[in-house]
């Protein structure tokens, strides 16, 4: 490995405050080689990079390329020695074309004006790289779904000509197929003598793809090994630092009750989005939402709360028909729905302001009298959820931003167990965050629906479905396709029903396709 | 990212100068000002002279304090100018109907700057106007009424007894009333925005509307509350300064839009919403006020003052550096 090392670091450390995120950290880096960083969140994989990148500068430890000892400035100074990153997030101008996008940063200019027909060359020829021929360069960014967008991204990223290429989860919002799409585009990348790292959660993933893997646990480098020489029980244990026992609890068997149920909805039709849907959820069940990505999990979900207008069709609590217009009717005592939302950034948090005034924000009615808040009641009520869900913060006043991110969609989970919900409606929870916090959150639903609390849980992941519902129903263009129940929730079944295609044939290719 | 970096020097500070560098700056800028000014003249650190200051402050303070609430949504008020002249102008009219309406004098023109408030209000809130296009076209009809009230001349109403010694009246020997109105409104504010959830779902809808929302607060209710106390407060400013000057004026509002919102935004509180505090709206008043009053003690003419007027903000917003970008 060593002797085609072009990158190094060496004892790079880094703290924010009184927080180390990097501890004397080391990579090596080689040229025609996928390397994959695993590790949990808040393990430092971020400042890693970021340190690699120019975003942050270390505060000790060194970096040479080419033999020779190297610091950067800014991101642009890292972009000039080769190192591109395709961050988590996108970075994409909306009202932009995709060729503004792509020579965004050094667009080609000819008498100091940008030079149209240069721009949309090299944004084909990037396109082409990145295998996203499909995309126009001329093509506003907002006109396309969010999966093209991602491979704009990447072709953004290879544009700067870049000798490590560095992907932060960039196929977390990728379908099935476009993940094999990009797949195919980085081995030729690899082929072509680029350094690519590799960042994700998806241990398949890392598994087709990675030549060698990086472990970081708490700001350390723990382990590298060549792709394959560890079962993923012996990567996951390198990663949480302790013995992986069964991820998901066990489920309970099911009594028939004939209480009405918890939860109800019939004939919900909204736009074209959903169609036609009823269903039930009972006091202590956890029913799954699967299928594809944007069938309609999403605003069915959004429809229980309250949030969207215009809603045709029945919602019933208890049996008796409620009519819900805002969340804060859903959330009002006769009800008590709680919806942990899709993006805890912007709809499930207020980043700036701190943890404290974050977790109390949507109990405020229950610990105020009469418009003031009894802080003392706030205080202890606070106590209780950080100690329920193990918050692992430096304090109650800083601001909820500079927690990792599963600490903050735990913040975002107390904020409403706090008003104690019956009902609990939950989209992606887990989306992005590390395997141990995962494990965490899969216990503590099934804590509270054994409590009698009806949970509805969407999920992109199916082992989470699989693992943890007692039953799913599959969407599929806004209607239910498929409940399953019991047994019948596996990986099979939910893949053939998601593509809404019968049990049988042209699903193992499917199954391969997704990974 | 965080700045929360505690060197020696800066954990010895008291606690609102490590949480908000803004409100530090903007008072020792006040401590700058008054000892620069005695250098040219030995009676700015007169007592006499600093309860003057405050006395002219606190009117700028009523109507800025309603300016913060709005700017803390993330909003703005254009509707300033005119809800100041028509409460002062509405508070004057009533006056002339005999002795019930000498009574509800200050009630009155209070409440015709809730009115304007709720309009702002209602097209923020519910109708989704931005609030630049919505308060810029309610102060305009606001001028509108009051030209086809009063014929386009200077009213001939006077103000009340009542809210000439709101103004200048000394209820405590000593203290104008002006600031003792001042310090109540102030008082009230701070327990508003720290101890209410009122308080908490304005910082929460500054901050990001959408998860305010998602959390079941009544995002619009919120919005149009805050409007009606910022239009509320501003004719309450307008009342006192008719009492000041005994009557009320056309463009009396005017001179007060611009130092409300610099005064709001020089004492930290963010121009996008969520993050401000009260004290700092205290210190960025007071420092407006005199530096007005210094440059024009040193009779610089209003040419010059007017642009140092404006230099002097935009220097000491940069000095603020821009806030840390959140994750």
């Amino acid at each position: 490995m060593s002797v085609q090392t072009f990158f190094r670091m060496e004892g790079i450390s880094k703290r924010y405050g009184g927080v180390r995120a990097l501890e004397n950290a080391s990579l090596d880096v080689s040229a025609g080689r996928i390397h994959a960083i695993l590790g949990e969140n808040g393990a430092g994989k971020s400042t890693l990079i970021k340190v690699m990148a120019g975003v942050v500068a270390p505060d000790e430890g060194r970096m040479t390329l080419d033999g020779k000892e190297i610091s950067f400035g800014s991101p642009a100074a890292a972009n000039d020695a080769g190192i591109v990153c395709v961050f988590q997030e996108l970075s994409l101008i909306p009202d932009l074309s995709v060729a503004d996008n792509i020579a965004i940063s050094n667009p080609p200019t000819r008498f100091g004006m940008i030079d149209r027909a240069a721009q949309r060359r090299i944004a084909e020829e990037a396109l082409r790289r990145a295998g996203a021929e499909d995309v126009h360069p001329l093509a506003l960014v907002k006109d396309l779904p969010l999966s093209r967008r991602q491979m704009v991204e990447i072709a953004k990223a290879l544009a700067r000509k870049p000798r490590i290429l560095i992907l932060d989860e960039a196929t977390s919002a990728l379908t099935a197929s476009d993940v094999a799409k990009v797949f195919a585009v980085l081995k030729r990348l690899r082929s072509e003598g680029l350094a690519l790292l590799y960042i994700s959660h998806r241990m398949n993933e890392i598994a087709e793809l990675a030549d060698d893997c990086s472990v970081f646990r708490n700001g350390r480098h723990v382990a590298t090994y060549a792709a394959g020489s560890k079962t993923d029980n012996e990567v996951v244990e390198l990663m949480i630092g302790r013995e992986y026992s069964s991820v998901f609890p066990p489920k309970p068997v099911r009594t028939d009750s004939a209480a009405p149920p918890l939860l109800e909805c019939r004939h919900l039709t909204w736009t074209d989005r959903l169609n036609d849907i009823s269903m039930t959820i009972r006091a202590g069940e956890v029913v799954g939402l699967g299928g594809l990505d944007g069938q309609g999990q999403r605003e069915l979900l959004l429809a229980f709360f309250g949030v969207l207008r215009g809603l045709k069709g029945e919602i019933l609590v208890e049996g008796k028909p409620m009519s819900i217009s805002s969340p804060a009717a859903a959330r009002d005592g006769r009800i008590g729905m709680a919806l942990i939302p899709e993006d805890r950034k912007t709809e499930g948090l207020m980043l700036p302001m701190t943890v404290r005034e974050n977790l109390s924000f949507a109990s405020l009615d229950h610990l105020s009298r009469g418009g003031v808040i009894d802080r003392k009641l706030e205080e202890r009520k606070i106590e209780e959820m950080v100690r329920l869900l193990a918050i692992k913060t430096a304090g109650l006043d800083i601001p909820v931003g500079s927690l990792s991110g599963g600490n903050q969609q735990k913040v975002v989970i107390a904020k409403w167990l706090m008003r104690g919900p019956r009902i609990i409606l939950l989209n992606d929870p887990t989306r992005g965050i590390d395997v141990g916090t995962k494990q965490e959150i899969y216990q503590l639903l099934r804590k509270l629906s054994d409590a009698g609390a009806a949970i509805l849980f969407y999920s992109t992941d199916y082992d989470e479905l699989i693992g943890c519902c007692d039953r799913v129903l599959v969407l599929y263009d806004g209607a239910v396709k498929r409940e399953l129940v019991g047994d019948e929730i596996n990986e099979h079944a939910l893949i053939a029903s998601a593509l809404n295609i019968g049990d049988g044939q042209s699903v193992s290719a499917m199954e391969a396709a997704h990974g | 990212m965080s700045d929360t970096t505690l060197t020696g020097f800066t954990a010895r500070l008291p606690k609102f100068v490590r949480r908000d560098p803004a409100v530090a700056t903007a008072f020792a800028c006040i401590v700058l000002l008054l000892l620069v000014g005695s250098l040219y003249s030995p009676s700015f650190l007169k007592v006499d002279y600093l309860l003057q200051q405050l006395k002219v402050a606190s009117f700028l303070g009523v109507i800025a304090t309603g300016m913060m609430l709005v700017v803390l949504l993330g909003q703005i008020d254009l509707s300033v100018p005119w809800s100041v002249a028509v409460g002062a102008m509405m508070a004057c009219a009533a006056a002339a109907y005999g002795p019930l309406g000498s009574a509800l004098a200050v009630p009155f023109g209070i409440l015709c700057g809730v009115l304007i408030g709720l309009v702002n209000g209602i097209g923020v809130a519910y109708l989704r106007i931005p609030s630049m296009i919505i308060t810029l076209a309610t102060n305009a009809v606001a001028q509108g009424l009051m030209v086809v009230y009063t014929g386009g001349f200077s009213p001939q109403d006077s103000a009340t007894p009542a809210m000439r010694w709101l103004a200048t009246g000394f209820a405590i020997p000593g203290i104008p009333n002006s600031v003792l109105i001042w310090a109540l409104i102030g008082t009230g504010t701070v327990f508003l925005l720290t101890r209410t959830r009122f308080g908490r779902s304005v910082y929460g809808i500054g901050n990001r509307e959408r998860a305010a929302y998602l959390s079941g607060i009544d995002t619009r209710r919120i919005v149009l509350i805050a409007f009606a106390i910022c239009g509320g407060l501003a004719a309450c400013g307008g009342v006192l300064l008719a009492g000041y000057a005994s009557k009320a004026a056309q463009s009396m509002g005017d001179a007060y839009l611009l130092p409300a919102i610099a005064a709001v935004v020089l004492g930290g509180t963010s121009i996008l919403g969520g993050r401000g505090s009260y004290l700092g709206t205290i210190a960025g008043v007071i420092l407006i006020t005199l530096l007005q009053s210094i440059l024009s003690v040193m009779q610089m003419p209003e040419a010059g003052r007017q642009i140092i007027y404006g230099i002097v903000i935009v220097a000491m917003l940069l000095l603020y550096g821009r806030s840390p970008a959140s994750r």
